[in-house]
């Protein structure tokens, strides 16, 4: 029977996904534990997702059962017992921690009135119009508009062990603040409450399965949405304004926010981009033009300034599933397709 | 701005081991990791960092902050030390540099 040591150099040859290191290497390989002609390994806690443990362990399996007098081999996750060591400590996997759900992208403004909420409603109702099983977490604790928005006045239902089942409509998935405060009270909570606020959303939440989570931050770059950009897993986030020089000023803090917590940025929208006369159609570039062009970001989308999009969301029926013809819904998915590819490239 | 792919603790060691995702390997001792601590607690507001000794620290338990870094509890009940991955990285770098001089404090 071979020794330890003969068992662990064997498992050098298997190289960790993304790497040229090998998994000994590494310190991903703790105790070997070998019984006549059967060897088990225990993979050390680490970060690696379940996924990759999952094909490391089919690699250790075949590898090792090759090597002729090993029989049986097991692969455990964690350290064997009675080994004098105290546990060792786990690092959760980096990634993933919404069971279920694929992607997650935060839609930002690096300040209030630019239509970050109309932009985020419009762009999942697109995303679930292309087949995608969609969220949308209203974020926005200040401003909480959404289930407006989307005509919702149904509130979630609660599951057992405190669980919350967002409210269906249209077929995406919605959470709001606004669910859970009534018209009148202004909201004046700081950083770490909102916080504390967004953690159970994230935690309590049953959000099934998913494709695609769209996250309405808080507008601006205060405390509340950096604290949000920074504890969310984003996998993506957007940047809303309108076209002024003035608005660029606040795109980049936008931008700025995201390159600080690491979180890559798929690009700009420009929302209330121009003006469509309804009697003579000519385009009148009410508020300049190219703005958000100098931010070096990819313009995911150019969105009109018109009555319909308005009223979509005034009335509850924003404009993707009420006029799915409409040329600013088609401006929505092809925006959406954009996000599609840009996320699925990153993964 | 490298990012980690695998964050392994290896307590026999007393060390934790990051393979970041462009192929380097960095050791962070366990006394070295705990004496860097970033937080405001350790470090006090402005002036220069510095090495704050603490004996025979333990790691419970290292989590991910959002994208951007990493949280490592220690058994005195430390974890106010958010460490991003741009510091850590600096961190790998100076031991290497410093012949781990520093590791001993």
């Amino acid at each position: 029977m071979m020794t330890e040591q003969e068992i662990r150099e064997h498992l050098r040859r298997i190289a960790y996904p993304g790497s040229q290191r090998d998994i000994v290497s590494l310190g991903l390989v703790g105790d070997i534990v070998t019984r006549a002609n059967e060897v088990i390994v225990h993979l050390r806690p680490s970060s690696a997702s379940d996924e990759v443990l999952r094909h490391l362990a089919g690699r250790i399996v075949s590898l090792l059962s090759a090597v002729p007098g090993i029989g049986q081999v097991t692969v455990h996750r964690g350290r064997a017992q009675g080994t004098g060591v105290q546990p060792a400590p786990v690092a959760p996997p980096p990634q993933q921690p919404l069971p279920g759900v694929q992607c997650v992208v935060a839609v930002a403004s690096g300040k209030g009135g630019v239509g970050k909420s109309t932009v985020a409603v419009n762009l999942s109702l697109a995303l679930k119009a292309l087949d995608n099983r969609v969220g949308l977490l209203d974020a926005d604790i200040y401003g909480p508009s959404i289930p407006l928005m989307m005509g919702i006045e149904a509130t979630p239902r609660a599951g057992q062990d405190r669980k919350i089942y967002p409210v269906e409509k249209y077929g995406v998935s919605l959470i709001s603040m606004g669910f859970f405060l009534d018209d009148k009270s202004p909201v004046i909570w700081r950083g770490p409450i909102v916080m504390s606020i967004v953690r159970q959303f994230l935690r309590d939440v049953l959000w099934g399965e998913l494709d695609y989570l769209v996250v309405d931050l808080p507008p601006g770059t205060g405390d509340a949405a950096l604290t949000l950009a920074q504890e969310i897993p984003l996998n993506g986030g957007i940047v809303v304004t309108t076209p002024q020089d003035v608005a660029l000023l606040d795109v980049k803090r936008g931008i700025a926010m995201f390159r600080q917590v690491n979180v890559p940025i798929l690009g700009v929208i420009e929302n209330m981009s121009y003006y469509v006369c309804p009697n003579c159609g000519e385009r009148e570039d009410l508020f300049g033009h190219g703005g958000a062009g100098k931010t070096g970001l990819e313009i995911l989308g150019e969105i009109p300034l018109v009555e319909d999009v308005r009223k979509g969301g005034d009335t509850g029926k924003p404009l993707v599933v009420q006029h799915p013809d409409h040329p600013i819904a088609q401006i929505f998915r092809q925006i959406a397709l954009r996000v599609i590819e840009k996320t699925a490239l990153r993964q | 701005m490298p990012k980690p792919l695998l964050v392994t603790p290896i307590t026999e060691e007393r060390l934790v081991r990051i393979l970041w995702d462009d192929d380097r390997v960095d050791d962070y001792p366990f006394d070295y990791l705990r004496g860097w601590c970033p937080c405001a607690v350790c470090q006090g507001h402005g002036g220069e960092r510095r090495f704050v000794r603490v004996e025979n620290p333990q790691l419970v338990s290292i989590g991910m902050v959002g994208n951007y870094a990493l949280n490592p509890r220690w058994s005195d009940g430390h974890e106010t030390g958010i460490y991003t991955f741009e510091y850590l990285r600096m961190l790998g770098e100076q031991r290497e540099s410093h012949d781990q001089d520093q590791v001993k404090g």
